[in-house]
């Protein structure tokens, strides 16, 4: 778009403004919040990176250098590849699935109807619960004598024992649902304030232009919510990389460890007293996130460059 | 400059913070101070003693300790370690907090995994041991020579839980002396329309009891040894047929049809109702019948027997509720306070600790609880014929329970479960430092 004329009187405003900012708030007003940050969140990112090539474990007092030696032993041991195959189909799924629930939910609910408010309210509410209570709810929900085959017995009249956790291939899948499902919330209030954003004329234009109302959606609407998608999308595939809470409480990475997702391999280490390998893979992790994050948003926002 | 300045006062902040990076679970000690082993009674007013117990265990020390206060005047803090409990407890020692007491796992690999040498006060030298029965003194508890825990009670072992209806409906009227007569067994119970053995791959952690029973001989005969000298392994036939015999018995058809998702819960329900007939098992399934079922109705229906290939050796698996250590926490007061402890727990105190638990006395003298089930006393009798566990003669303690429920799963061959085991024993033998891996 050419005719961008906002920025430039604004330029001019923002010096003096800056400066007043820089007198009324020093520099170490941030202290207090960076001196947090650097403790809970800083210092141990570094360790994270100095203890992956030590051999810190519960079995003795000293604290070696080995060199890359813990890198090397994982990446021989197949275990890690697996986990790391099963964390990215987790986390490509739950972007699916959440954002797909998401903007179905916000597309129902867009009108500003009591009912809708309250709906909303609805479907916020698993975002604010705690994801081990939600997973538990879900294990218990869907075991073979749980809620949902006693519901499907009732229904056929036959009695149902499926084990909804028990298979090695569609366990994940269903895992991936529960996640997105407590996260939706999310999305459709992300994408609700999208819809919000278009402005009316733009959607009398296009009306005007005799767009069907999927025309209106799908080359009107859709574009326009790109920044929403951007931000859902990336929030949610990344997010769910760290994933750890849900997925140990309805499955714990079973059956046959085909959930085991990352963090769960992770704590799995963690617990047998192998500090340095479980650094070393959270090291791992950290760095397959962030080499996902910068592909993914720059290819999510050059989606909205067309805006 | 007030920038230069900020930027320094980081990096200074940040240096010094990585200047005091170490195990902050303290440096080598303890083990050079000679134990003194004060008078059981000995006057402990103001010395606070705390006591780390998991959920499964906590009510064990409640009376004793109680008895202990009232006797010295100290004061006993039980303080619950959310489960799993052995890794919680490892990584709060990682992170310098330490009890003054706890309940462990007193085999070497956990002793190791705890790193006994620095964080646990030896017990050499202490009054209770000869007390003990003979068989027990120095079964476990005991790291390279060094004694760092004691049993407090009848140690864990694994063999068969049956269901006696079931066995007398199917014309059994003696217990099995060798595997293959359990399995002629097996087989006709199976025939005859109930399931022979339960298993629970959905939880997981009990299959790794079948394999380690079908290995008991040759844990007799110091494999475990050999695997820790890196001159066996996993792979090693007597191992491997183990687990392989356990796979084609569950491919024939043996076990419950809802292994895959069966828990310890579903374990015990189906034992005792009849729908099965055997559950391979340790003490801890003990615990899950008392929760389900009176004394009356255990020794009215359920029976115990061990079992090995040749004979009717049982295999001792010593856990976390059976044993205590004492910890290195630098305080020589409490220390020794926690010696005394130890001390007033296997001496006066134990017939108190005996009749609050219900357990089967360890120390000779001192009678069991009247309440004790027939089914525990005879577990306790088989504890004169043990094979070692892979918990309590293996250095390291691989999770071969996983392995054996991605097997049960489809997803790994036995050879695979043999080679995964090793390779993660191997690992954790080589972060204990043990020689050769």
């Amino acid at each position: 778009m050419a005719t961008s004329y906002a920025p430039a009187p604004a330029k001019v405003k923002r010096r003096p403004e800056m400066v007043t900012e820089r007198k009324i708030h020093p520099w170490w007003f941030l202290a207090p919040a960076f001196a947090v940050l650097i403790v809970f969140f800083l210092v141990p990112t570094v360790y994270n990176f100095v203890y992956a090539f030590t051999d810190w474990s519960s079995f003795k007092s000293q604290i070696n250098v080995i060199g890359t030696d813990n890198f090397s032993s994982l990446l021989e041991n197949g275990t890690l590849l697996k986990s790391l195959r099963i964390t990215l189909a987790y986390a490509v799924m739950v972007a699916i699935f959440q954002n797909l629930f998401g903007l179905l939910l916000a597309l129902f609910l867009e009108k500003d109807s009591t009912v809708n408010r309250a709906a909303r309210v609805v479907f916020f509410i698993p975002v604010v619960m705690s994801a081990l209570a939600v997973g538990y709810i879900f294990q218990a929900l869907l075991k073979p004598e749980g809620a949902l085959n006693q519901i499907l017995s009732f229904v056929t009249g036959q009695d149902v024992t499926i084990a909804w956790l028990g298979s090695t291939t569609w366990t994940l899948v269903i895992v991936a649902m529960i996640h997105a499902w407590k996260w939706m919330g999310l999305s459709m209030l992300v994408y609700l304030a999208g819809l919000k954003t278009i402005s009316d004329d733009v959607m009398e234009a296009a009306r005007l232009d005799g767009a069907s109302s999927w025309q209106m959606f799908w080359k009107v609407r859709f574009p326009l919510i790109g920044p929403a998608i951007t931000f859902n999308v990336a929030t949610a595939l990344l997010g769910s990389m760290n994933g750890f809470d849900i997925v140990q409480a309805t499955t714990g990475g079973g059956p046959a460890r085909s959930t085991e997702i990352f963090n769960i391999f992770v704590f799995r280490t963690f617990g047998q007293g192998l500090y340095a390998q479980a650094t070393t893979m959270s090291l791992l992790l950290f760095v397959v996130v962030a080499v996902l994050a910068f592909p993914v948003i720059g290819m999510l926002r050059r989606r909205e460059e067309v805006l | 400059m007030k920038k230069f300045a900020a930027t320094t006062a980081i990096v200074t902040a940040l240096g010094l913070t990585l200047a005091g990076c170490g195990d902050p679970s303290g440096a080598d000690a303890g083990a050079s101070a000679p134990a003194e082993w004060a008078d059981q009674n000995a006057d402990l007013s103001g010395v606070e003693l705390t006591f780390w117990a998991a959920q499964s265990s906590v009510s064990v020390p409640e009376e004793v300790a109680a008895a202990f206060e009232e006797a010295t005047g100290a004061e006993v803090t039980i303080e619950v370690i959310p489960d799993s409990y052995e890794a919680n407890v490892q990584t709060r020692v990682a992170t310098g907090a330490k009890p003054d007491l706890a309940f462990w796992q007193p085999t070497p690999s956990m002793l190791t995994a705890i790193n006994a040498k620095n964080n646990l006060l030896p017990l050499d030298g202490a009054p209770w041991v000869e007390t003990m029965e003979p068989s027990l003194q120095d079964l476990t508890g005991i790291l390279d020579g060094t004694r760092y825990a004691t049993l407090v009670a009848s140690p864990s072992v694994i063999g068969v839980y049956y269901n006696k209806d079931v066995f007398a409906a199917n014309g059994i009227s003696e217990v099995p002396q060798n595997v293959d007569e359990l399995l002629t067994d097996a087989r006709a119970i199976e025939a005859a329309g109930t399931d022979a053995f339960f298993e629970m791959a959905g939880d997981g952690w009990g299959t790794q009891w079948f394999p380690q029973m079908l290995l008991a001989d040759d844990a007799k005969a110091g494999f475990w040894d050999e695997v820790n000298a890196g001159t066996k392994t996993f792979s090693s036939p007597e191992m491997l047929d183990a687990i392989t015999e356990y796979d084609d018995l569950i491919t024939e058809g043996l076990f419950n049809d809802d292994i895959k998702t069966a828990t310890f819960n579903d374990q015990g329900a189906a034992l005792l109702a009849g729908e099965a007939a055997m559950v391979v098992q340790n003490n801890a399934y003990m615990t899950q019948l008392q929760a389900m079922a009176t004394t009356d109705e255990l020794d009215a229906s359920i029976g115990f027997f061990p079992i090995s290939r040749e004979g009717t050796t049982a295999t001792s698996i010593p856990d976390q509720s059976n044993a205590i250590v004492a910890f290195n926490t630098g305080d020589a007061e409490r220390q020794a306070a926690a010696r005394q402890f130890m001390s007033f727990w296997m001496g006066e105190g134990y017939p108190t600790f005996v009749e609050s638990t219900n357990a089967v006395s360890i120390v000779t003298g001192v009678e069991n609880s009247p309440e004790v089930p027939q089914l525990v006393l005879d577990i306790h009798a088989t504890l004169t014929d043990t094979a070692p566990s892979m918990q309590a003669a293996a250095v390291a303690n691989p999770d071969l329970w996983l392995n054996l429920v991605d097997m049960i799963n489809d997803v790994k061959t036995p050879e695979d479960v043999a080679k995964a085991t090793q390779s993660q024993f191997a690992e954790l033998a080589k972060a204990a430092g043990v020689a050769g891996f």
